[in-house]
């Protein structure tokens, strides 16, 4: 009988590292995969809370794509998602960046406040939504009393066609700047000194100083932070699902709380499921993409 | 041992007897519709509802029942809308965790089409099970109407009604500005307009379930939300009627309501009728009439409740119901009905009102007798009489609301919340608005394979 030939030392360690990394597979599939591939296969049926049969009726499996591409209310929700991520991702990146230079310019007073900004990103998403709520409802928030006072009245934002969606981008922002500032506050702290001290040296001023020298140190994980926003704000629910319901009409209906009532107030299970399959294939472009442009980067550095 | 010879009995004999007899009366009085031969010892029940202070009243009797059966029962109470969401996917997926649980308004017709519940008829109407004395028809057949399928079946019986009524929390003003409390459309727009900006109040408030309160406008200009419900659910939002109870309702919202009504809940409604921050709200008997009877209620004194206005074409103030049901699939059915039939009777009904002042029951005799008249007569306002008029309507006239026994009805029920939002918020003209609503209420019923 020959001999086994022995694996080399490759062979052998690529062996160790599948057999290291198969149970973390395997949860992974059991947690992630198999719900995915059960929405997938929903996805393909009629499937009605109250009709148990339904679910398993793969007569017309595009049925529900088909549905998709002619549901206005779906390719307005595809729509006031796009707003509301480009709107809340812009101004993420802009005041998390701004917040984290005031910090690092080393003034106390800034710094002193280093750890509350931090704070609203701590808080659970439905407290958030119950703050903003709370300031947004003209009878009680004390910001519409303060006007009244002051003799002029604002609008119900929440309730207002022309403000719904900003005071959600507003709550939004509140809640998740932090993230950018703590993500650009760590790389600030790692820009050498030197290389400020020398620009500062030949002349160049404060703005020049950023355009020349911070920005392009931060860029990359500018990068990061908008791309981790955007895919994060797909996500929008709590906000809202307590602040506007959607409404008024669909001016703050996103996809995914679209799907949200479909499943939960009309019972269309499959159509839901159709819904959050197309939202899923957007998460996932925009990730591979994350990942593309992050490695592109970390190449050029 | 003989009658005959009373002079045998002793003093001590007569007291133990007549105890006797009273004890056994009491037993009989309590609990009449229960076998109390304990044939279902040692079952356990378990049931599901949501919070509400009927089985919190519920609650302190169940002793009573567990130890006059022998039953055990669990019953779990969770928030409304998480009781609702797991009662869907238990009751849809064929579940037998439950032996009993409410059937949720707004979803049983859904639940009694898809055959998810347990004919009660079986039990009710068969007097192995219940004797006649627990009197199935004496339940308001308009708290009834939900529970009933097409060929009239019951599948739950009601243990909560809501009529949809008109309170007016500042009459004393209205007096002083010589307004009578309208009767009709046209004047409650014209008190509503009156009233408006008066002593810092607003005119008229409501909440957002405008699917609930659209209907009766609708209906009283002539319209209705489906062609012929439940046979024809053909939408019919883009009728001239319906398009008018828009216009009108809505500007309601948008001229004589508090800023951002659009979004207020109900709870925010009540507390602006209650605090006097608003005159007048039409919703159901349970919300209005805390004006007269919450404690923190600042309008006692001022308060009117009475019926809401009709409309040119009639008048068609909305009921609702909530049912206790047995699931399809429950493992003990008979011991659920033992338990329904127990928690329903008149008897408990009668001591719950009694004891506790819970009046939103659906027993006729049980609201047209003197505990709950005594009970809900306050300022001299009969609120008893109130209540079972509306909640009888839809039996009496024509059964105005079966829009709400249509299982799709949650999907048109979302698009007229919509339209609604779209006209006060300035997005939309009424006629716009709800031709929008028409085009995406008949697309969303044909996706969910309703003929329309």
């Amino acid at each position: 009988m020959p001999a086994t030939p022995a694996l080399s030392y490759e062979a052998q360690r690529r062996r160790f590292t599948r057999m290291a990394i198969a149970p973390s597979l395997l949860f992974l599939l059991l947690v992630a995969g198999l719900p995915t591939a059960f929405l997938l296969v929903t996805s393909l049926t009629p499937g009605s809370l109250v009709n148990p049969g339904s679910l398993t009726d793969f007569r017309e499996p595009l049925a529900n794509y088909q549905n998709l591409v002619t549901d206005k209310r779906f390719h307005e929700t595809l729509w006031v998602q796009a707003r509301l991520s480009l709107y809340t991702v812009v101004l993420q990146v802009l005041l998390g960046t701004g917040m984290a230079l005031l910090v690092h310019s080393g003034q106390d007073r800034w710094q002193s406040l280093r750890h509350l900004f931090v704070i609203p990103m701590v808080l659970p998403p439905i407290v958030v939504a119950v703050i903003w709520k709370l300031i947004y409802t003209p009878d009680i928030s004390p910001i519409f009393h303060t006007a009244k006072a002051l003799g002029f009245m604002l609008p119900a934002f929440t309730s207002h066609a022309d403000f719904a969606l900003a005071a959600i981008v507003v709550a939004d922002t509140w809640e998740w700047a932090p993230f950018t500032y703590l993500m650009v506050l760590a790389a600030l702290q790692n820009l050498p000194g030197e290389y400020v001290e020398a620009a500062r040296m030949d002349g160049a001023n404060a703005l020049r100083v950023f355009q020349h020298i911070v920005l392009p140190y931060i860029a990359p994980v500018l990068m990061v932070c908008t791309l981790f926003r955007l895919i994060d704000s797909i996500k929008a629910f709590p906000l809202i699902f307590l602040i506007t319901g959607g409404g008024p009409g669909s001016v703050t209906e996103v996809t995914n709380y679209y799907a949200y009532l479909l499943a939960f107030n009309y019972g269309e299970l499959g159509y839901s499921s159709a819904v959050t399959v197309v939202l899923l294939s957007i998460t996932v472009v925009i990730s591979w993409l994350a990942m593309r442009l992050n490695r592109n980067i970390s190449h050029q550095d | 041992m003989s009658f005959t010879e009373p002079k045998d009995l002793s003093r001590r004999q007569l007291l133990r007897a007549a105890g006797a007899t009273a004890a056994t009366a009491g037993a009989v009085m309590a609990f009449p519709a229960i076998a109390q031969s304990k044939k279902f010892g040692g079952v356990k029940l378990r049931g599901a509802a949501y919070q509400h202070g009927f089985f919190n009243h519920l609650k302190k009797y169940i002793p009573e029942f567990e130890a006059a059966t022998g039953i055990t029962v669990d019953l779990q109470l969770s928030a409304f809308p998480v009781y609702n969401q797991q009662a869907d996917l238990e009751l849809s997926s064929g579940g037998s965790a439950w032996d009993f649980c409410n059937v949720t308004f707004i979803f049983a017709a859904r639940w009694v089409a898809a055959g998810l519940l347990q004919d009660l008829d079986t039990f009710s109407r068969d007097t192995k099970y219940t004797p006649a004395s627990w009197s199935p028809d004496d339940f308001v057949k308009g708290a009834q109407l939900p529970y009933m399928d097409a060929a009239g079946k019951t599948y739950g019986y009601a243990w909560e009604g809501g009529a949809m009524l008109m309170g007016i929390s500042r009459m004393d003003l209205m007096k002083k500005y010589n307004l009578k409390p309208p009767t009709t459309f046209e004047e409650l727009g014209k008190v509503a307009e009156a009233m408006h900006g008066k002593d810092d109040m607003a005119g008229f408030v409501s909440s957002n379930l405008h699917h609930w309160y659209l209907p009766p406008y609708m209906q009283g200009f002539g319209g209705d939300v489906f062609a012929n419900p439940p046979g024809d659910i053909t939408p019919t939002l883009t009728t001239s009627a319906a398009v008018e109870a828009v216009d009108f309702y809505t500007r309601l919202l948008s001229k004589y309501s508090p800023q951002g009504v659009l979004s207020y809940t109900e709870d925010q409604a009540r507390a602006a009728l209650i605090g006097g921050r608003a005159n007048i709200n039409i919703h159901s008997s349970s919300w209005v009439t805390s004006m007269l009877t919450a404690p923190e209620s600042k309008v006692k004194e001022t308060a009117l409740v009475m019926r809401m206005p009709a409309g040119p074409k009639g008048d068609f103030p909305a009921s609702n119901s909530q049912g206790l049901g047995i699931p399809k699939n429950a493992k003990n059915k008979e011991a659920a009905w033992e338990f329904i039939k127990w928690a329903l009777s008149p008897e408990i009904t009668t001591r719950i009102v009694k004891d506790t002042g819970h009046s939103s029951i659906c027993r006729r005799a049980v609201i047209s007798g003197a505990d709950h008249k005594r009970v809900n007569t306050i300022n001299g306002q009969d609120l008893s009489k109130l209540y079972l008029e509306v909640l009888e309507q839809p039996g009496k006239t024509r059964n105005y609301m079966a829009y709400r026994t249509v299982k799709e009805f949650p999907v048109v029920s979302d698009v007229l919340n919509k339209a609604v939002e779209r006209v006060v918020s300035g997005q939309m003209k009424a006629a716009e608005s709800m031709k929008v609503a028409q085009d995406a209420a008949v697309d969303a019923l044909r996706r969910t394979g309703a003929r329309v």
